[in-house]
């Protein structure tokens, strides 16, 4: 089961040890129509409207707010209208998948933690890739060779302990960091 | 301005927490809970307090103390962690600013903090 959420910002508990936590609030979501598990389903973003989604709307007899669509997998009990958020209070484990932080093109010492060179005493070499291969033969660079290039505004997944869940709120508590920035929308899906 | 659902998150943690006002200047006595394999026990820690920063839960507190030997010791502590049983403040110090770093670089008689009066 997926949902989409908000990512809100991080905290911490004051238990022995402290857990950083991130807190993420489930955004409101309409199922739309449901197919063998998944789901076409509006939720709220932004105040986009055009021809296309104002026919959707009228089509699954939404209301002017859910502007943005998407599929997600559902479980098989699901019907069209409010999305059940019942799963997320017996969750302990979820995946949380975000678009990371773009950060433009970057060199190699960002992108792939290359040690770069010395900084002085006449050196030459301080923050470039240097060599990317052998010599006329192979005659060719090996594929996966780590270079300078986009960084960053990638779909990224990771694994997080629920900590709790705020029914009341819409809002998730997990262990640790999820990508991107806070305000950012992604989804989660409960693994366990 | 923080967001209100971090805020109401970081209220229902501190929420029967009992800690006494005080600031910089402060000389603070911290009961800390310490575990020592299986056994926990409590350790006073006494000190002056030099510098408070953050909010919510992760508002931190650091004491600074003269050890043996004439050695500084500072420690720095979550304000409102599990592991401090219990804050008390021994004397209000006369202080004009919140951060008392100068305190390490003074030693001896220019290092002592005037008790404030009222």
């Amino acid at each position: 089961m997926e949902f989409i959420v908000e990512k809100i910002g991080m905290s911490r508990t004051i238990s022995v040890p402290s857990t950083p936590v991130t807190l993420l609030k489930v955004v409101e979501t309409k199922v739309c129509e449901v197919n063998e598990g998944k789901a076409v389903v509006a939720y709220s973003h932004s105040k986009k409207a055009n021809k296309a989604i104002e026919g959707q709307q009228k089509k699954y007899n939404l209301s002017k707010d859910f502007n943005t669509f998407a599929t997600i997998l559902v479980s098989e009990k699901a019907e069209a209208g409010d999305l059940d958020m019942s799963a997320l209070s017996e969750a302990t484990k979820v995946k949380s998948s975000f678009t990371t932080k773009g950060r433009g093109f970057s060199g190699v010492m960002k992108r792939w933690n290359f040690a770069g060179g010395p900084g002085g005493h006449g050196s030459r070499f301080h923050r470039t890739g240097g060599s990317i291969g052998n010599a006329e033969w192979p005659g060719r660079v090996q594929k996966g060779r780590k270079m300078a290039g986009q960084y960053g505004n990638a779909m990224t997944t990771v694994k997080n302990n629920v900590v709790s869940y705020d029914a009341e709120n819409g809002v998730l508590v997990v262990a640790g960091a999820v990508p991107g920035a806070n305000g950012a929308l992604g989804r989660v899906k409960v693994v366990k | 301005m923080r967001n209100k659902y971090i805020e109401n998150f970081e209220n229902t943690q501190l929420e029967g927490k009992n800690i006494p006002d005080f600031r910089a200047g402060d000389t603070v006595r911290l009961a800390v809970e310490i575990k020592e394999g299986e056994k926990k026990r409590v350790q006073d820690y006494e000190g002056v307090c030099i510098s408070m920063r953050g909010q919510g839960t992760g508002k931190t507190i650091t004491v600074r103390k003269i050890g043996a030997n004439a050695i500084g010791v500072e420690r720095t502590f979550p304000l409102f962690s599990d592991s401090l049983v219990e804050i008390k403040v021994l004397r209000r110090g006369r202080v004009r600013r919140a951060k008392l770093f100068y305190l390490r670089d003074l030693a001896g008689k220019k290092a002592r903090i005037k008790e404030l009066r009222k």
